[in-house]
């Protein structure tokens, strides 16, 4: 098989992961929203479509924001496409009332969900899929991140169907065919490149490490669908309320232990009359529009929404960030199977599990808290703090065991033009860090010049950073 | 914090340059093995030189040696060479009718062993008190050690037959393991025409003197080290103790050595403090040689310095955090 032939089963590869996960999440909101009314393959169709079409944009080496145009276009137009065949099948082309589905359903958004919507919503998906992959370079690195999101979508939304009820169709197959692209691609990125983290000291950990991950996801799914049903939430509800009754009723039999207080009064004077307002005085004062009403709840869901999905991601890169330190390896060393290795790494990494988990209480004591520092100093390790901020920026993140002096030959490697300004912040901040060096103002003040030119003279250029 | 201003004094790098450049004379190339022979001297830390024969191992012990204005004996270690050999032994006199002490060649501020593994153990074993406590102790006395006092031990790894491996204990006392390496083609032509006429070592005059070296190694204990640079080079030991591959973790002595060892390095560049990067650039000779592979890690054929290496690489460095 030559290398082309290999690069194509990659691009079928990350399609074929994408596309599993697509399909799953489009059969649930198709069966919830949609009332099955809209195709999928259909949808789906657009993504090779995508693809391809961006692929040859690509080769005409228009301005970038030409192509960009473009290429939301032809969306545009497979969107409209989409939806004349699939909701508007019999009628005919002259009659303009499809050209209007779409506006027409996002206006009525805040009231119903119409499939139109749907379609507009899962095509640019698919289109923004299909472009990223036209302009990407798929490699091991590509193949594992979409692995990981992939199966942490596929988690989720296999939980939301289970919770809701919902039967997808042909979930089991998907999950295979998800495997199957996804080690498939996996396994030929790595044979291809064969300088992956996976290709040094400690890839004999890797298949007890993928299917460790594998499993735990799995069982933890499982798990937290077995229990957390919607009759145990309705039984901790209850639980609650009948909680909140009896400290309710505890506090009225406190209260009933007390005298009611004699009113020196014998009676109350006649209640003030209050005067007549109209319903429609009323409500004019103290409610919001609907629309407006509508709007904050969409808003508010989206952004709620966005947080959990953000968070849930950030936890999982986490997890294979760490994975993927454990596995880091130098290059160069020899590797020989070992029998009895996978058990050894297995039982390894269960006990440095353990006891990152027993490590876990130390995140509640309190820190030691160290002495002020003075403002010269402080001011010197700000500007090395923004320099690594705006270096990661731009793509050059400081590994943890670099010291500032490896990370400047790195810094020097990529900036040559800054390499001097570069050398006179690492230098300053090397001697205030460890030396315990105090500067001078003329000292700040270069610091500073030289911060300021270093900015300037890849801002106009970041990319060649 | 007060305003403290970190300089060393010069004299540090002064001295090191001229040994640097009084070595370069007889061991071609190699400025970074000299510095860090250097950087043993300081400390007062023994040297243990590995490589394969021919290299040069005992020619830069001897050029070492014979740069300092010091004593200086020489021990060829053979498998029957005895603990007294090397100590000295009480003897009777029978003029004076009196038990009198003869020194052993471990009575000198330099102490070249050569080959020490193909000496017995009982023998690498006399060795050990006078490394770490700077005595001997010979039946009933005890003998101080001339100060400076440094050995340097030169070791062949390839041949195995009539060799004794060295115990843990006594590696753990060596400061540093150096090794050599084969010199460059260009490096391996300077050699040849420098020794074309005769031997350079005839030619070496000493560059630094006992007193001399006594004093710089106090200079350089007053090379300050951040915390958070020390906190550092104790992360990097206790690292060693806990890594998969590893049987036998880095002693506290180890870590003792690496402070020490960074302090004289700093010195030795002209610096008044110690930076990360000169613990890490030492955490090699200074830790490696400590270690004890697990039986699973040397089958894979993973190497004590490719360990130690995936180490450093892992334990961060003390530097701002972005969040």
């Amino acid at each position: 098989m030559n290398q082309v032939w290999r690069r194509g089963i990659l691009y079928v590869a990350a399609t074929g992961i994408e596309g599993c996960w697509l399909y799953a999440l489009m059969a649930l909101l198709n069966k919830q929203v949609a009332d099955e009314q809209i195709s999928i393959s259909g949808i789906l169709l657009l993504y090779p479509v995508s693809f391809g079409l961006n692929k040859m944009l690509q080769k005409l080496r228009w301005p970038g924001f030409c192509l960009r145009i473009i290429s939301w276009l032809l969306w545009v137009a497979g969107v409209l496409l989409i939806v004349k065949i699939q909701l508007f099948g019999g009628l005919a082309w002259a009659d303009t009332t499809w050209l209007l589905a779409i506006p027409r359903a996002i206006a009525g958004v805040i009231y119903t969900f119409k499939p139109a919507l749907l379609i507009l919503l899962s095509a640019a998906v698919i289109w923004w899929l299909g472009r990223r992959l036209a302009y990407l370079r798929v490699s091991f690195a590509t193949l594992v991140g979409e692995f990981q999101f992939g199966l942490f979508i596929l988690v989720i939304i296999l939980f939301i169907a289970a919770q809701l009820k919902v039967d997808l169709a042909h979930s089991v197959y998907l999950i295979a065919a998800f495997f199957l692209f996804s080690l498939l691609g996996i396994s030929i990125a790595h044979a291809l490149e064969g300088t992956s983290w996976l290709s040094g000291l400690y890839r004999g950990h890797w298949s007890g490490l993928l299917l460790l991950s594998i499993g735990l996801v799995l069982i933890l799914g499982f798990l937290i669908s077995l229990v957390v049903t919607p009759d145990l939430l309705h039984l901790l509800l209850a639980g609650l309320k009948w909680i909140w009754g009896l400290i309710v009723k505890a506090i009225a039999f406190l209260i009933s232990l007390f005298p009611a207080p004699k009113s020196e009064l014998a009676e109350l004077p006649p209640p003030i009359p209050v005067p007549e307002i109209g319903p429609s005085q009323e409500f004019k004062l103290w409610t919001m529009p609907e629309v407006l009403r509508n709007g904050l709840r969409l808003g508010w869901t989206v952004l709620m929404a966005s947080l959990l999905v953000f968070a849930m991601w950030r936890i999982s890169s986490q997890i294979f960030k760490w994975l993927r330190r454990k596995l880091a390896s130098p290059a160069g060393a020899e590797y020989e199977p070992l029998p009895g290795a996978f058990r050894a790494d297995f039982l390894g990494l269960l006990k440095y599990l353990f006891f990152k988990m027993l490590g876990l209480r130390r995140l509640f004591q309190p820190k030691a808290r160290a002495g002020p520092l003075l403002p010269e100093i402080v001011s010197v390790r700000q500007i090395y703090r923004q320099l690594l901020r705006w270096a990661s920026a731009a793509g050059i993140a400081r590994h943890v065991s670099q010291t500032p002096r490896e990370y400047l030959y790195e810094l020097a490697g990529k900036m040559p033009e800054a390499e001097g300004d570069l050398d006179l912040i690492t230098q300053q901040y090397v001697r205030t860090r460890y030396g315990a060096w105090l500067p001078t103002e003329e000292d700040l003040h270069r610091l500073r010049q030289s911060w300021h030119h270093v900015k300037q003279c890849t801002l106009g250029d970041r990319r060649k950073v | 914090m007060d305003k403290v201003v970190r300089e060393v004094s010069p004299e540090v790098k002064e001295a090191a340059d001229r040994l640097t450049s009084n070595v370069s004379k007889v061991i071609v190339g190699k400025k970074e093995t000299i510095e860090l022979v250097m950087v043993a001297l300081l400390c007062e830390g023994h040297v243990l030189i590995e490589d394969v024969p021919g290299i040069g191992k005992t020619m830069l012990a001897k050029a070492v040696a014979r740069s300092l204005g010091c004593s200086f004996k020489r021990i060829q270690a053979t498998p029957d060479l005895l603990p007294s050999d090397v100590t000295g032994i009480h003897y009777f006199n029978q003029k004076t009718s009196e038990f009198e002490f003869r020194p052993g060649p471990i009575m000198a501020n330099i102490v070249l062993v050569d080959e020490i593994n193909r000496a017995t153990p009982r023998t690498q074993s006399c060795l050990l008190e006078c490394m770490q406590e700077q005595q001997v102790t010979l039946d009933l006395e005890t003998v101080a050690l001339p100060r400076p006092f440094l050995i340097m031990a030169t070791q062949n790894p390839v041949e195995l037959e009539g060799t004794f491996p060295l115990p843990e204990a006594q590696l753990d006392r060596f400061l540093l393991k150096i090794n050599l390496g084969y010199p460059s083609e260009d490096e391996e032509g300077v050699i040849l025409s420098r020794f074309q006429q005769g031997n350079p070592l005839d030619s070496l005059t000493s560059v630094i003197e006992a007193g001399e070296l006594l004093e710089l190694q106090k200079l350089c204990r007053q090379v300050y080290v951040d915390d958070s640079v020390r906190n550092y080079a104790i992360a990097i030991s206790r690292a060693t103790r806990s890594h998969d591959d590893i049987k036998l973790g880095a002693s506290p002595r180890a870590s003792l050595g690496l402070h020490l060892a960074s302090q004289a390095l700093a010195a030795i560049r002209g610096r008044g403090y110690v930076m990360p990067d000169d613990v890490k650039y030492l955490a090699t000779p200074v830790i490696t040689h400590r270690l004890i592979p697990k039986t699973e890690a040397r089958l894979r054929g993973h190497s004590l310095e490719a360990i130690v290496r995936n180490i450093v690489s892992t334990v961060p460095v003390p530097v701002e955090e972005l969040t």
